[in-house]
């Protein structure tokens, strides 16, 4: 039961702030462009405070504690995984992209 | 209403107490000194006594910025910034762009400061961050606005703390909400014959439940201007640009063209300020030339929102001709969700677009926070009062900042008034601000019981701001008939504020004073 809770606590403080941190970055990449083609630049900043709030309050209302958990590290892993990619490209294929 | 289970709302309840308890007193000093900093721009009228009411932009300054382009070295005639400063005086920054060491863009030049007939009262070289420091002029708007920016804590630190701070207040008004098992019918219940700690419980409730969306949009706003610089921009420029954060300024605020370096003189800034004026209704409120000098040079025109829209009005302006190119939104080249979202969070936070209304709603409601956030600590400590473990350590600590902070600030602004003249109120504002938050502790830490020191605390704030007006009249500032005859009204509304905001606690401490009762209450649960 304290290892749960210790569970739940992990995901609700550093986590959210990690994940949310994490889903900046992704969120550079997959979000569009918009019309000025900077929606993808501003929008992650804009909603980084309610990303947080939003893990936070799963992470502590959410009563399955491995829903919390796949949600959170499924974020994180798809998140981190586009960062990781967009920096494994060769320089040519970044400069393409942006 | 919100139906959560009961252990849920049991856990809704403690986090709403611990997230205001464990940063409460910081968010408070945030929030009061946020409220007061809506008024920043008025406050440094009244204190500095500021007659003039014609923007620097409404008078000639492009002989005077050619001048300044003339005497500055090449190196930082890159970009020029212009802006008013003091009391509707031009402020001039001639500088280039350079990456420091942590990777982040940072500006370098010269900045000059003007007098109101163009000649130049001081030019401080350096990066933006060393030469935007406070003036003797505006020492107590900016210290106001420091303390509620970064609470005087240096970069990136201060941000990121106030940062935290305004997530800890937007899960303090989230689950706020949450808790609430009769949100609308609290709204509505004040009973005033109760027990006198329900009778806190629902002024907390009410001025809470009411304050609640305000609570949120500043807490959402705030933590977004905190963490913009400190740790969104690292980041997105870091997965969108492999770490370039000017690249990423260049893409969100630049003003993208062909380029071309060849030499050609600038066009006529009095003229594009004449039309930006007539265009927007209103003068610019600042002026940014990138590539002066040069054939590819653009004037970028920022304006107040026009009537009915909160969004600042931009205009771009072709440099060498001066000819109007095209309006522009405020973040990026063309209108987009993105853009917009951004351009209106400031308008937001600063409660500046509907002039003084929306100002004075914006001060009503952070006023409605501090309340909310100083008697929920009073709660919270009040619910523990028979508990095993003594709060009155905290219980002391709540009154010093709660009521010392008010103090303080009151006092500050004596020390601005009486030093101004001579000079010296950069230093001695903060100063004198150490000076009564000190009075403050040691009173704190002195006062027979809570209750004193409450009393006293409220007696001496509501003093100070009753004299406030005598001592700016004492001091030299400018009389009621000379500031209404200047059309600057406004340092008799804030003369006829402070005097009525000192009434109020006055009559308040002297009037009403603290039952025993009033301090040792039996508490109802919160919820």
């Amino acid at each position: 039961m304290r290892a749960r809770r210790l569970i739940r606590i992990a995901f609700a403080g550093p986590g959210a702030v990690v994940i949310s941190m994490a889903m900046m970055g992704g969120m550079a990449i997959w979000v569009p462009g918009g019309a000025a083609g900077i929606d993808n630049l501003v929008l992650p900043l804009v909603l980084f405070p309610l990303i947080w709030a939003g893990l936070f309050f799963h992470a502590c209302l959410d009563s399955r504690l491995t829903r919390v958990a796949i949600v959170a590290l499924t974020l994180f892993a798809l998140h981190a995984g586009l960062v990781a990619h967009r920096f494994s490209q060769p320089p040519a294929a970044k400069e393409a992209r942006q | 209403m919100i139906h959560l289970q009961k252990d849920d709302t049991k856990l809704m309840v403690a986090v709403h107490g611990w997230s205001g308890i464990l940063l409460g007193l910081l968010l408070y000093a945030v929030v009061i000194t946020g409220m007061v900093a809506v008024f920043a721009e008025e406050i440094g009228i009244w204190s500095a006594g500021h007659v003039e009411t014609r923007s620097a932009f409404a008078r000639p300054i492009d002989a005077v910025v050619r001048k300044l382009a003339a005497r500055t070295p090449e190196r930082y005639r890159r970009d020029v910034s212009l802006f008013e400063i003091g009391d509707h005086r031009l402020g001039a920054f001639f500088h280039d762009h350079e990456i420091a060491p942590n990777g982040q863009p940072v500006d370098r030049g010269i900045y000059y400061q003007l007098h109101a007939d163009g000649s130049i009262d001081k030019a401080l070289e350096g990066t933006g961050q060393q030469v935007f420091g406070p003036r003797n002029d505006d020492a107590l708007s900016s210290f106001l606005v420091d303390t509620h920016v970064r609470l005087h804590v240096p970069d990136p630190w201060g941000l990121l703390l106030t940062g935290i701070l305004g997530l800890a207040m937007l899960v303090a008004a989230i689950s706020g909400v949450l808790i609430h098992r009769h949100l609308f019918k609290d709204i509505f219940t004040l009973r005033r014959r109760a027990n006198p700690v329900l009778v806190d419980r629902d002024r907390h409730s009410v001025a809470g439940t009411w304050s609640l969306p305000f609570a949120f949009l500043l807490a959402f706003t705030g933590s977004f201007f905190s963490f913009f610089s400190t740790v969104g921009v690292p980041v997105v420029a870091m997965a969108a640009f492999g770490g370039d954060q000017q690249a990423l300024s260049d893409a969100v605020f630049g003003s993208p063209g062909k380029p071309d370096p060849s030499i050609r003189p600038i066009g006529n800034l009095d003229r594009i300020a004449a039309d930006a004026a007539r265009r927007t209704g209103g003068a610019p409120t600042f002026i940014a030339i990138e590539h002066y000098g040069r054939a590819d040079s653009t004037i970028t025109v920022f304006n107040d929102p026009p009537a009915g829209d909160i969004e600042p009005q931009t205009l771009v302006y072709r440099g060498a001709t001066g000819a109007f190119d095209r309006v522009k939104p405020s973040i990026g080249t063309v209108p987009s969700a993105g853009g917009t979202l951004v351009a209106i969070m400031a308008p937001i936070h600063f409660g500046n677009f509907a002039g003084l209304l929306s100002k004075a709603i914006w001060f009503g409601l952070g006023f409605a926070m501090c309340y909310v956030t100083f008697t929920g600590l009073r709660l919270w400590l009040a619910r523990r009062r028979g508990d095993a473990g003594s709060l009155a350590w905290l219980e002391r600590a709540t009154t010093v900042i709660g009521l010392g902070l008010p103090f303080a600030l009151a006092a500050s602004a004596a020390g601005f008034l009486v030093t101004m003249p001579a000079g010296g109120a950069v230093f001695w504002t903060p100063t004198v601000f150490l000076i009564a938050a000190a009075i403050a502790i040691v009173s704190g830490l002195l006062a027979r019981s809570n209750a004193t020191l409450d009393h006293g605390l409220r007696i001496a704030t509501g003093t100070l701001l009753l004299i406030l007006p005598l001592i700016r009249l004492a001091m030299g500032g400018p009389g009621w008939g000379q500031v209404i005859t200047v059309g600057q009204p406004i340092i008799a509304a804030l003369d006829i504020a402070m005097v009525a905001g000192g009434g109020w606690m006055l009559w308040r401490a002297l009037g009403r004073r603290l039952s025993a009762a009033a301090v040792a209450p039996v508490l109802e649960p919160a919820e």
